[in-house]
């Protein structure tokens, strides 16, 4: 047993239950958990399983991702509501986080965490334990520790709820966005503070038109990544200046089947390969690379996949 | 007919067309700019049994199609617009299905007449945007063994069916995806379109006929284009039918007005707003059999009392199902038609329009 002193570079399975659970973890492939410390001292004769101790209570509670349909708040569209909990880590990136998932959409939370580049542990149940344990093991093959998150967006993130909302809505509109609390020096980035002559705070009270006065300022041209094709995928990126990696979340994973998007990334490449958590034989399709950009489609996405795109 | 208020802002639009921009010489209006051919047969339907008269429906279409290219006989004809190379699409719509939709007894007597100039069965498609609307008039059952269905969507959303290399790009109110994708089969199967819209109003673009089918119908991502009361088929409609690779394909046009809706269009809420032409019009005009339309409609509204299709007045807004004539959802565009007109797809100048009428 190891007390969790280390960050989470790769979201862990949180469990609660005691050593005669083993066979189901190591039937799931899980061989590695967190666990409160008391549950932690109750494994320390089980060496198949290491277990790292954590007290539950240090991490912060994070709401279940997904999407909803809120057909009680009258809206122009018929949009769903997706509910990510990206603006979490690039709020606070040390923080850690904990995630209760019930059911087989427990993969969604490891995988936004990853993409997000956040430390996370999830708590599920034995119905969520398979899709968990298979996508814990699919990041962990995966990462990347050279890679670095592509924005566009310096966001001055002051900490308030307000400040939040508009987070979450850059996130959800696909608008590449890294927050700091005090403005950074850049010329690449577009620079965005609350209350400043651009963004005034009324018009910030209304994340929807905040956002879309980001997007305006940013214009779609210099967006480094565009989705078409789904309302409920959020996409993030990362380079390592000869890879870049492109990862897409479905939040509908469980309701929506997402059966096509088409990406853009901005950038000069030469080739694209897509990987997933199901190991499918799926490959891109279309794929278009010109001076400006790369675009591929991706036939089918469960609950993620990773697209690395070669100079 | 009056412009809108604001019809002078046009979103931005950008055309990505894999075929470039060299226009077809098949392409619309195609050999007869400004005529089109009125079909009319008090026989084409039932009304009592709701019926269609399939021999009716045949004998109208020959009428029309005769007149149109002065030919003889059928099969000369249909040789003006199709070679039995070709790959047809026949482009349906299956919107209002099952009240009012392309009938099948239509499609079938089109189908006959591909077949009769040589184009083998298998490379004769009927299609539409949405599975599940077609599966609801069951085309397979009037149609020749080898004939092929097809829908672009057969899970609702998924943009495999379209073509990635050939779109309209424009930000009506901020949405993110931005592009509207042509049919993949247009685009890579089809030498050929027959266009065989219905004539219904319709709640956003005023009418929903020749252009309105080709431009809706055959492209992704389009509802996006209306929100609260506004809608942008004013200039949408247009600029997705003349989308090259469509316009050049999409040779002829068959009209089925037998039935046709004057209000709640184009999903037939109510079937009180059904009438009944009994026409079929054919023509390579899509923008002249349009104006028709909206003429038909608008008089049919006017002996109802129901308020004009032109009517952009805010007291006639209410969200909503459109249950009341009075009522509307959006601010109605039938100035989509003019608007089309101008982008070169056809003649809507009333003095230079011919349209034909012959009664069977």
């Amino acid at each position: 047993m190891t007390l969790l002193s280390v960050a989470l570079l790769v979201p862990s399975l949180f469990w609660d239950k005691g050593p005669q659970s083993a066979p189901e973890l190591l039937r799931s492939g899980v061989t590695s958990i967190v666990a409160s410390p008391e549950i932690a001292a109750t494994w320390k004769n089980q060496p198949a399983v290491r277990v790292t101790a954590a007290d539950p209570a240090s991490f912060e509670k994070l709401p279940t991702p997904g999407i909803s349909f809120r057909s009680d708040v009258a809206s122009a569209t018929r949009e769903p509501w997706v509910d990510s909990d990206g603006w979490h880590y690039l709020r606070r990136p040390d923080g850690r986080f904990l995630y209760d998932v019930p059911g087989p959409t427990a993969d969604l939370a490891a995988a936004e965490a990853f993409a997000f580049g956040g430390q996370a542990a999830i708590k599920t149940d034995g119905a969520g334990l398979p899709s968990l344990a298979k996508m814990l093991k699919f990041l962990a093959g995966i990462q990347d520790e050279q890679l670095r998150p592509v924005v566009n967006i310096a966001f001055v993130d002051d900490g308030s709820t307000r400040s939040a909302e508009c987070l979450n809505l850059l996130i959800r509109r696909n608008l590449l966005v890294q927050a700091s609390k005090s403005p950074v020096s850049t010329s690449t980035l577009l620079p965005v503070v609350l209350g400043s002559a651009d963004y005034p705070t009324k018009d910030a009270s209304n994340p929807v038109v905040f956002a879309q006065q980001v997007r305006e300022h940013l214009t779609d041209g210099k967006r480094s990544l565009r989705i078409y094709g789904s309302d409920v995928v959020i996409g993030r990126l990362a380079s390592n200046g000869g890879k870049t990696r492109v990862y897409l979340l479905n939040y509908g994973t469980g309701k929506y089947s997402v059966d096509g998007i088409r990406v853009r990334v901005l950038g000069r490449y030469s080739k694209a390969q897509v990987f997933d958590p199901e190991g499918s034989s799926s490959k891109l399709i279309d794929t278009l690379f010109d001076s400006e950009a790369a675009e591929f489609t991706l036939p089918k996405l469960k609950t993620f996949a990773v697209v690395d795109l070669d100079m | 007919m009056a412009m809108p208020a604001d019809w002078k802002e046009i979103p931005e639009y950008r055309i990505v067309d894999r075929s470039g921009t060299r226009r077809s010489s098949n392409g619309l209006p195609g050999p007869f700019p400004g005529r089109y051919v009125r079909v009319h047969s008090e026989k084409a339907i039932d009304i009592p049994s709701n019926r269609i008269d399939a021999p009716t429906v045949r004998t109208m279409l020959s009428a029309g199609m005769r007149q149109l290219t002065g030919a003889s006989d059928d099969r000369d004809a249909w040789a003006r617009f199709i070679s039995p190379e070709d790959v047809v699409g026949i482009k349906v719509n299956c919107s209002g299905a099952p009240v009012i939709n392309s009938n099948p007894e239509l499609v079938s007597a089109i189908i006959e007449n591909l077949l009769s100039v040589g184009v083998p069965a298998h490379n004769i498609y009927i299609y539409d945007r949405f599975g599940n609307q077609m599966r609801i008039v069951n085309f397979e059952a009037y149609v020749p063994a080898g004939v092929q269905t097809a829908a672009a969507e057969h899970s609702r959303g998924s943009i495999l069916g379209y073509d990635p290399f050939t779109y309209v790009e424009v930000d009506f109110f901020g949405e993110d995806d931005t592009r509207s994708n042509l049919i993949r089969l247009v685009a890579e199967r089809f030498t050929k379109v027959i266009n065989v819209p219905t004539f219904k109003e319709h709640r956003a673009a005023g009418v929903t006929g020749c252009l309105k089918n080709m431009a809706y119908g055959n492209f992704s991502n389009v509802a996006r284009s209306h929100r609260w009361e506004k809608t942008n088929t004013y200039s949408f409609v247009g600029t997705l039918a003349s989308v090259n690779t469509l316009r050049s394909k999409t040779v002829l046009n068959v009209a089925d007005g037998i039935r046709s809706l004057w209000h709640g269009g184009p999903f037939c809420q109510d079937p009180r707003f059904l009438f009944f032409p009994k026409e079929i019009v054919v023509g390579t005009d899509p923008v002249a059999i349009d104006r028709h339309l909206v003429d038909m409609v608008e008089e049919k509204r006017r002996q109802e009392g129901a308020p004009s299709l032109f009517n952009r007045s805010s007291e006639h807004l209410k969200p909503g199902p459109e249950l009341d004539p009075k009522y509307n959802s959006f601010i109605r565009e039938p100035g989509h038609v003019e608007y089309a007109s101008k982008l070169g797809l056809g003649v809507f100048d009333k003095a230079k329009v011919k349209g034909e009428v012959v009664s069977l």
